[in-house]
């Protein structure tokens, strides 16, 4: 009862945070943009979105003072995901991330889903190096994550392998295809010009679909045994217990 | 060199890298993108030497030229019109140059980054948000510390295998990534179980009493004052000039610069003088050392 | 004053009806050293988790614990924290950040104290364990030794007014637990620090103990001074008798009236004041054991193993790892390879299992060179290899599973991997841990799974790398019975150990590691009774009366013989 209540408290604040940064400060932000970064302003005004969508999650994760448990399941599900790749070293372009992001979501909740995909981008950047590309990887990543753990919820996703292994597909290919091309279109692009994204499009398409077919691959054959990992390490902690 | 830039405080470091960064993705100005991409080319070649000169030749200088020629092909604001391509749009001077300004300016967020990557550890980063995000930096440090223990685990699980005689590297591509999931798997298991132990370990430390602060080593000395001072004078000059429009130039619909003055001249000094910052730091210290050498 | 007082304290785990901890009574007084003992699964760790509130064990618990006389939950959380240290079994898996410096701040920073206060009280406690040059260093630079010496510092930058040490130097190499165990005494001596530690090596801990407590299915069977104990636990007879040090165990094997003695030097003496009859001794020294046979070698049946000249090298600006190796086993012999850590052992013992080329020299089992074979003649031909952390075999989510799972690509039918997997279970002792998780068995438990695994594959050269590391004397015996076991089915097994006595008392051929080669190899008893200071603890106490003993067995029939 008092664990409802906790969460209830929290995606309130969440939603106000969120509220607040979408009347006042995003608007704000494009004001400001287009006054005064002239050429710039697409990129910047995207970057600065990009990362006040992040900052709910981060206020209130650090609002509630996790437990140590909770910290532990975040950062141990980031760094396999970072560290899974040397699994593949014989295969190169297999990354795992998007997979375990999306099953960490399902397992433990939109929040850990969002965190576990912010935290690995940011993390495996420190290996491969930080870049203008840091904030969008990790926000793709943690939308993917996110969104995973709303979707379960609510009861459109199942911890089976069809429907985790089609939304692996689609949200590799769309959301962070899509946005991350869509943010390196505009790291060199003065304006935003459909014809210019779709080319961005076509040139990273096969790209993207290797990505997420190895995406669907991991969820196919992981999703199952990550799953029932993952469930006997929440009864093991006692991450159910209130 | 030894760079001697990297030991200053983190608050310093970072405040330096944030304003280059952003300074180069917004300077438009010929000059301003020639002093960032200088700059940033020397300070790179001096922290990590040889290699990246052959990275910045090899694979960036490519991907600028690819990233200029790209820009007119789909860009076809501009008025000055020197010719049409097949499909009927036209190609401007305009979406040339800004193509090639492009460039130089992704090149010199590139290599500013690979500064930063060499300068800003991990650990100056956990301190600076250490005190603002606390739970995240620590979840941060946690997985700083876990992905090389799992890579190094993952190995050791390949090398176990193998003593039971699974091969891991042998098979064509189906066989060789079913090895992977089994080791990626197994390390997975014993990731979680073997985590369990340290939640006790930090629990019993007292992690998640209220009021927990944040220990660092970082000391901002008067080193570190008189060349923060120094770098926030160089910094208001700089955007002065920015507030003035002497920093940026207009590409569409036809190019349009300030013409340059006492003023601007100053400005990109400044600008100059912020860029090659870590390299006069660094060549001072040189200097310094090969006085007292000969004093001794 | 009193640190603990536990009254009547009994614990059963949720869902189990067996009472994990039943009736104890202790008191554990300020400045003490307390050493607990048991077999594996007699409440040891069950009982020390119960001294610090955060790592009690969630089930039903009776009786009442007092800490410096008030209940144990009356004071908080953050008293706790700061005075009860934990040291936990594992070094590597205590260590949340990534840098030594922040590591030893982690305690401190949740007990909130100013980064002043932190600065001091780290350059405290790393001059006093002498361990500033690490100071910037990586955690991921560290040594195993080292890691556990940092979490003993990380605690002690607490203040910690009491340490409670759960087997603490079971993943450490001999040297690096001697190094440790004297860093506890030296907190316990100078700073006056409570200890309370489980330890199964305890030859080196119990001449420091101040007091024994040893357990046994839940219960305090034995509450004294290690001497006491010692006699105690002969009256009773007890198998508890395996774990404890050598000149224990030779004592409660001989009639004799005198006090017990404890460490070697005493057992020393002891030998000495016992009526021997020196003088048949001195006119046939080394006849008193048993003749064990000489080596043997078949004539005409090529080893099973053989290296010859064998060279290795990690990388090629690397120095070599393994050096001029040669090494001979014959079939169904127990090889043991003992010596330091960090001389190649490990790497020999990969080469064999094919694992890593060597660059120069030859590797051949059976006769045959590994390479040349045929893909389905080197599956039979080739070693297996058990790793020295077990839990890198688990795959499945049961044993059973994970049994079956190595037959899973073999062309057999459902009652012959049924036959098969029964077979194993029945060797190794497996029957009823079929439907546990492999991470929630005991350590020993875990090895004897990952054996069967290993033993699946039917192999006829087994590699065994460091196989009794953590494991109890009771886990130990049973091991050695499996072993004898293989030996009986012609199975060769080549191990490296830095476990002297366990390789001293069941070994074929004993060879000594060092810098890369084999310095000398023998039968055990030729082997040891001619090293003075690579020795068994039983060989160092009795070479002055009985030079060839070389077990305690040995020492104890050698006295019975001339009492």
């Amino acid at each position: 009862m008092q664990e409802q209540s906790l969460t209830v408290s929290s995606r309130n604040r969440r939603t106000l945070v969120a509220g607040v940064l979408m009347t006042l400060v995003i608007p704000a932000t494009i004001l400001f943009g287009v006054y005064f970064l002239g050429d710039r302003k697409y990129y910047f005004i995207s970057l600065l979105i990009v990362l006040y969508s992040m900052l709910p999650f981060v206020l209130v994760f650090e609002s509630r003072r996790p437990q140590a448990r909770e910290l532990l399941v975040v950062a141990v599900l980031a760094a396999i995901a970072v560290a899974g790749r040397a699994a593949f070293f014989m295969l190169p372009q297999f990354k795992p991330v998007a997979a375990i992001v999306i099953i960490a979501g399902v397992c433990c909740g939109a929040e850990a889903g969002f965190l576990v995909g912010a935290v690995a981008a940011f993390v495996s950047n420190f290996f491969f190096g930080q870049g203008p590309w840091t904030p969008w990887q990790m926000f793709c990543f943690g939308l993917i994550g996110f969104l995973a753990g709303i979707l379960f919820k609510k009861g459109f996703l199942k911890k089976e392998r069809l429907p985790l292994c089609l939304y692996g597909g689609l949200s590799t290919l769309f959301i962070y295809g899509g946005i991350i091309d869509l943010g390196s279109l505009l790291m060199f692009t003065p304006q935003f010009s459909w014809p210019a994204l779709i080319a961005i499009y076509i040139s990273g398409f096969w790209f993207n679909v290797v990505h997420a077919v190895a995406t669907v691959f991991f969820l196919f054959v992981l999703s199952r045994p990550m799953i029932e990992k993952l469930d006997r390490i929440k009864i093991k902690y006692g991450l159910l217990e209130p | 060199m030894k760079d001697v830039f990297s030991t200053l405080h983190p608050v310093v470091t970072f405040t330096y890298f944030t304003a280059v960064l952003l300074f180069s993705m917004c300077f438009m100005h010929p000059v301003c993108l020639t002093v960032s991409l200088l700059c940033s080319f020397l300070y790179s070649v001096l922290l990590r030497g040889k290699k990246a000169i052959r990275f910045n030749l090899l694979y960036l200088l490519p991907l600028l030229l690819f990233m200029a020629v790209i820009n007119p092909a789909f860009n076809h604001a501009g008025v000055t019109i020197l010719f049409y391509l097949k499909n009927g749009n036209p190609v401007t001077l305009e979406s040339i140059l800004y193509g090639i300004a492009a460039a130089g300016m992704f090149g010199a967020v590139v290599l500013w980054f690979s500064c930063y990557n060499a300068v800003m550890t991990s650990d100056k980063f956990i301190y600076l948000f250490g005190r603002l995000i606390p739970a995240l930096s620590l979840i941060l440090s946690m997985a700083l510390r876990f992905v090389p223990r799992y890579k190094a685990q993952i190995q050791v699980i390949s090398i176990a295998q193998q003593g039971i005689g699974r091969d891991v590297s042998n098979g064509n591509i189906l066989e060789r990534a079913r090895n992977g999931l089994q080791i990626l798997s197994m390390m997975t298991t014993w990731a979680l179980e073997n985590a369990i132990e340290t939640a006790d370990s930090m629990k019993s430390r007292g992690y998640g009493l209220p009021g927990r602060t944040s220990f660092s080593i970082f000391r901002f000395d008067r080193r570190d004052k008189a060349v923060f001072g120094a770098m926030l004078l160089l910094m208001a000059a700089i955007l002065t000039g920015a507030a003035a429009g002497f920093n940026t130039m207009r590409f569409f619909p036809s190019l349009k610069l300030l013409p340059p003055n006492a003023f601007s001249l100053g400005v990109y000094c400044a600008y100059l003088a912020l860029g090659s910052l870590p390299v006069i730091i660094d060549t001072a210290e040189e200097l310094k050392w090969k006085r007292i050498k000969s004093e001794l | 004053m009193e640190a603990y007082q536990i009254r009547a304290l009994s614990f059963a785990y949720p869902l189990r009806e067996k009472l994990a901890l039943k009736n104890i009574n202790l008191i554990v007084k300020q400045g003490e050293f307390v050493t607990i003992c048991g077999k594996s699964g007699s409440g040891k760790s069950t009982l020390l988790r119960h001294l610090k509130t955060v790592l009690t064990p969630h089930g039903t618990k009776e009786g009442e614990i007092y800490f410096y006389g008030r209940p144990l939950a009356e004071s908080g959380r953050r008293a706790q924290a700061a005075r009860i240290g934990f040291v936990l079994q594992s070094p590597d898996n205590q260590i949340v950040t990534d840098k030594v410096w922040h590591e030893l701040a982690f305690g401190l920073e949740s007990l909130g104290f100013d980064n002043k206060t932190i600065r001091l009280r780290v350059a405290e406690m790393a001059s006093f364990f002498g361990i500033q040059t690490w100071f910037g260093k990586d955690v991921a630079e560290l040594s195993g030794g080292q890691k556990q010496l940092l979490n003993l510092a990380s605690i002690m930058a607490m203040q910690a007014s009491i340490l409670v040490l759960d087997e603490p130097t079971s993943q450490l190499d001999p040297i690096a637990a001697e190094d440790f165990l004297g860093t506890v005494k030296k907190i316990n001596r100078e700073l006056g620090t409570t200890i309370i530690m489980t330890e199964h090596r305890l030859e080196g801990v119990l001449p420091m103990s101040d007091r024994v407590v040893v357990m046994d299915e839940g219960e305090i069977i034995v509450h004294d001074t290690p001497r006491r104990a010692g006699e105690q636990l002969k009256e009773m007879n007890h198998d508890i008798f395996l774990a404890m040090p050598s000149p224990m165990q030779i004592y409660a094997g001989v009639d004799s009236t005198l006090p017990c003695p404890v460490t070697v030097q005493e057992g020393r003496q002891w030998l000495d004041d016992l009526p021997i009859d020196n003088k048949a001794l001195r006119e046939a020294p080394g006849a008193q054991c048993r003749r064990e046979p000489a080596l043997r070698t078949e004539a005409g049946v090529p080893p099973v193993i053989q290296l010859q000249e064998v060279w290795f090298k990690y990388a090629r600006d690397l120095p070599d790892a393994v050096k001029d190796l040669s090494l001979e086993v014959e079939r169904g012999q127990l090889y043991c390879i003992v010596g330091g850590n960090g001389t190649g052992k490990t790497t020999a013992l990969s080469i064999v299992g094919g694992i890593l080329k060597p660059y120069r020299g030859r590797v051949r089992i059976s006769g045959r060179d590994l390479r040349k074979m045929s893909g389905q003649e080197r599956a039979a031909n080739q070693p297996a290899l058990l790793p020295q952390n077990p839990q890198l075999l688990f795959v499945k989510k049961t044993v059973e599973l994970d049994l079956y799972e190595m037959l899973a690509g073999k062309q057999l039918s459902k009652e012959e991997k049924e036959q098969k997997v029964g077979d194993v279970c029945a060797l190794a002792e497996l029957e009823g841990l079929l439907q546990m998780h492999p991470y929630d068995l005991s350590g020993g438990e875990q090895q004897r799974a990952a054996l069967a695994k290993v033993l699946l594959l039917e192999p006829q050269i087994l590699l065994l790398d460091e196989p009794t590391k953590g494991l109890d004397g009771h886990f130990k015996s049973k091991l050695a019975g499996l072993l004898k076991k293989l030996a009986a089915l012609d199975v060769t097994v080549l191990m490296v150990s830095h476990d002297i006595e366990f390789c001293a008392r069941y070994a074929d051929v004993c060879a000594l590691f060092f810098d890369g080669g084999i310095i000398t190899q023998n039968t055990p008893r030729a082997f040891f009774s001619g090293n003075s200071f690579y020795t068994t603890a039983a060989n160092r106490m009795a070479r002055h009366i009985f030079p060839a003993a070389v077990t305690i067995e040995d020492v104890i029939e050698a006295c019975r013989n001339n009492l």
